[in-house]
């Protein structure tokens, strides 16, 4: 990095630039790499590299995940598990936009969920967790938890004193997603901090319980949870901040004196973003987030009104609905870049039956007409996508919960979420409407 | 369906074997056949390619057209499109075209028989009087690079038709989401999808689209038989650019709109060249056949000093060629894309050692500003 260029274009003071400028620029001038000269990064397709010398690479070696020791500036590379360029840019405009101090990539957003869960807790340890969550985060706790002796507790806590029936001297993680998936619950982040913070005074640091939060369904561009108090924040990448439906991935943002245990995770478990997939995300997800979720989040705000208007609907649950049960907690929480409200791309409804089966019949329906007939509609789990994508939680994303179990997980059986796509609004709202009058 | 929905959709229906959402990255460069003769269409890489198709019916049909045919470039996108005519023809085209198309037509394609006119197309009547007896074709940018001039395309289109020539337009610069010469009537329209296309500054390539079965006959003749096609890769990667195709030109609209009212409102520059400015002597022209202005501006500093004070001090801005993507660009015209057009035609239609060419991006208008305030004092 001794190029003239390079020096001058060091002196930037990015701080003073708006979130939509940094999304495209990051760091503008990486010490993870000098590709100050490619407009576009290159793809860093490499599995290893080369040592230059024993002394060099045992250096590298010692250095590695070594961060309070070493520092973490200009990394020896030594092999992609460990780290290479492609995704060390990435963690660092990942870590920026979310506000957190470091941000470590996996393979996917379980990938990122195990590796902090792993690295906050052992055996003995407890969770507390939302109701609603993500089916396969339900699974993760489930099916692999028991084994780790790590019990997990899953309350309402929409209201945040629920806290206080299951938290003990155990308790180290309280696990969330807000807006939650897929009934977009918000939760109140800043009161919870607040009853974090009061039981963490009266114990000593190593046992302090930390917030992690899902931000998939908000993304960095509607809500920052760090700065509502949140220790960590995971995403799947995926979803909107991939944005384009290419490529799997997943993030852990988080406090700096995470970084080395979080690395030293992704090693020896090996959840390892594909260099393939960080470019992309880095080079056409991330810097067109901003430009996505304003069209995305407009065309929700009108589908959600039609589809509340609409007399076969039961019920929409979507944060902008100023008559959604959450809406004024919403309006506090969820705010990009610039400070307008930002309710998210995301809407789940119910459409009219008496009883939870006919519901649920009435809802597969529907989804089956749609798959069979609407160009702007696709029946497909993910969201965040270019594509409007639809799916029936009960019996796909969310199909680990027993029927029985649903209702307290928050889950309607005829519930159908939708995650909007790119599409003209008009479009897709013919075709729910078309959709509607097969009913 | 609307701009977007095409966008997001046409040309890609779920692929078949698995339901993939996205179109895969069909990375073959050959076909296995169930018996002699006996084969699903697809034969070699070179002639065929599922992705390469879905990427040029997607793009086809934001252009309201039928037929798209993609190249590895811009120019060899040309270069097809000189594969139209034969020895002895003669092309009436714009003077101020992109300086690779000058380069490859005045001085390689002049050595197999085709002759040239380059001429002011913004006034009708030059292309008129440059029309021979063996004119064939008549091939139009507009705006063009970098001067920002409009010709008029339904005029232009009317004399093609009168005359019996081939009308061609390069829409580079309007992207389909701001101007369909197709609609107004032109045979071909030419893109450089490394530009707005793409907009990422990640992919080199290069499309034609028609209604005209005859020509789209050839060109995918040409496709085949001149071998300049597009990988795979780059085919996925434009197809995937085309989704925010839409999001991106209207930022890049609004952006570039503030920045030129901007450096107008101030004294630093001697002439803005942007067509959504009343200034432009083209405004009415503009407002008419295209929907929005686009996110290039040229800017005449009025000494090659001060230009060159811009080009080395803004920080956001990259000096660096190429245009369209979602991060600004500033470039130096004479010495760069246009350093093939010799130093007296460059001069003749504007291109000044004091010209700037600014390719807005999608970041935040008051940033860019900023940055060219920060540069100027």
């Amino acid at each position: 990095m001794s190029d003239k260029t390079t020096a001058t274009k060091n002196k930037i003071d990015d701080s003073k630039y708006s979130m939509e400028t940094h999304v495209i620029y990051g760091k503008h001038v990486t010490d993870k790499w000098d590709y100050s000269h490619h407009v576009t990064a290159p793809i860093s397709s490499s599995t290893t590299f080369r040592l230059d010398s024993v002394e060099r690479g045992a250096q590298g070696f010692q250095q590695f995940a070594q961060t309070e020791k070493f520092g973490d500036e200009a990394p020896i590379f030594i092999y992609d598990r460990l780290g290479e360029p492609n995704k060390d840019m990435l963690e660092e405009n990942l870590a920026y936009i979310e506000k957190g101090e470091m941000a470590v990539t996996f393979a996917s957003g379980m990938g990122a969920i195990s590796a902090v869960l792993g690295v906050l807790t052992k055996s003995g340890d407890e969770i507390i967790t939302h109701s609603t969550l993500y089916g396969c985060t339900i699974s993760l706790f489930n099916n692999w938890y028991p084994r780790y002796n790590i019990p997990v507790h899953p309350i309402d806590l929409t209201d945040p004193n629920n806290f206080f029936k299951v938290v003990n001297d155990r308790t180290r993680v309280v696990y969330l997603e807000s807006p939650a998936n897929p009934n977009l619950d918000i939760l109140n982040l800043t009161e919870i901090k607040k009853i974090v913070d009061d039981i963490n005074k009266t114990r000593v640091e190593s046992d302090h319980i930390k917030i992690v939060v899902d931000n998939t369904f908000a993304t960095p561009f509607c809500q920052r949870p760090i700065e509502l108090g949140a220790d960590f924040v995971v995403h799947s990448l995926t979803k909107g901040i991939g944005g384009f439906g290419t490529d799997m991935g997943g993030v852990v943002v988080g406090p700096k004196k995470f970084r080395d245990m979080i690395l030293l995770y992704r090693k020896d478990f090996g959840a390892v973003l594909n260099t393939k997939s960080a470019w992309a995300i880095l080079t056409y997800g991330l810097p067109t987030l901003p430009l996505r979720q304003k069209q995305q989040i407009k065309s929700a705000m009108r589908i959600a009104e039609f589809l509340e208007a609409h007399p076969k609907i039961y019920f929409v649950n979507y944060p902008g609905l100023s008559s959604y049960k959450y809406h004024e907690l919403a309006k506090k929480q969820m705010i990009d870049f610039n400070g307008n409200f930002a309710p998210g791309s995301m809407i789940y409804f119910t459409i009219k039956g008496d009883t939870a089966a006919e519901r649920k019949s009435i809802g597969a329906k529907f989804m089956d007409y749609v798959a069979d007939h609407a160009y702007t509609m696709t029946l497909a789990v993910s969201l965040g996508h270019t594509r409007t994508l639809i799916e029936h939680p009960a019996s796909m994303t969310h199909s680990v919960v027993p029927p029985d179990q649903l209702e307290e997980r928050g889950i309607d059986a005829g519930g159908v979420r939708i995650a909007i796509g790119l599409e003209n609004t008009d479009d897709i709202l013919m075709d729910l409407d078309e959709a509607l009058k097969q009913l | 369906m609307g701009f977007q929905t095409d966008a997001v959709h046409a040309g890609q229906k779920p692929e078949p074997l698995s339901g993939a959402i996205t179109i895969p990255i069909y990375q073959t460069s050959t076909y296995h056949q169930e018996e002699l003769g006996k084969h699903k269409g697809y034969e070699y890489g070179r002639t065929h390619n599922p992705t390469r198709e879905a990427m040029e019916k997607n793009i086809a049909t934001l252009e309201k057209g039928k037929y798209g045919i993609a190249y590895s470039s811009g120019l060899s996108s040309v270069q097809a499109l000189m594969g139209l005519l034969k020895q002895g023809d003669h092309v009436v085209i714009s003077n101020n075209v992109y300086g690779g198309t000058y380069r490859q037509l005045e001085l390689n394609m002049t050595n197999y028989g085709l002759s040239f006119s380059w001429v002011d197309t913004s006034d009708l009547k030059n292309i008129e009087d440059a029309i021979k007896e063996n004119t064939k074709m008549v091939f139009i940018e507009t705006p063009t690079n970098p001067m920002l001039n409009l010709t008029d395309i339904k005029g232009t289109v009317e004399i093609a038709k009168k005359n019996n020539l081939i009308s061609v337009v390069d829409n580079t610069f309007m992207s389909p989401y701001f101007q369909n010469p197709l609609i107004l009537g032109a045979d071909v329209v030419l893109h450089s999808t490394t530009k707005y296309i793409n907009g990422h500054c990640d992919v080199v390539g290069g499309i034609l689209i028609t209604n005209n079965e005859k020509i789209h006959e050839r060109l995918r003749y040409l496709q085949n038989a001149i071998g300049a096609v597009p990988s795979p890769f780059d085919c996925w990667l434009t197809l995937r650019s085309t989704k925010t195709l839409a999001l991106r030109m209207k930022q890049h609209n609004e952006n570039a709109i503030k920045i030129a009212e901007y450096l107008e409102s101030q004294s630093y520059a001697e002439r803005v060249i942007y067509p959504g400015l009343k200034s432009h002597p083209q405004h009415e022209l503009a407002k008419k056949q295209m929907t929005g202005f686009g996110g290039m501006i040229s800017v005449d500093f009025g000494t090659f000093e001060k230009a060159k004070k811009v080009l080395n001090r803004v920080k956001i801005f990259a000096l660096a060629e190429s245009l369209g993507g979602v991060e600004s660009l500033i470039c130096h015209p004479a010495s760069m894309t246009h350093a093939a057009v010799p130093k007296e035609e460059r001069e003749k239609i504007g291109i000044t050692d004091s010209l700037v060419r600014f390719s807005v991006g999608i970041e935040d208008a008051e940033d860019l500003i900023a940055d060219i305030e920060l540069a100027l004092k």
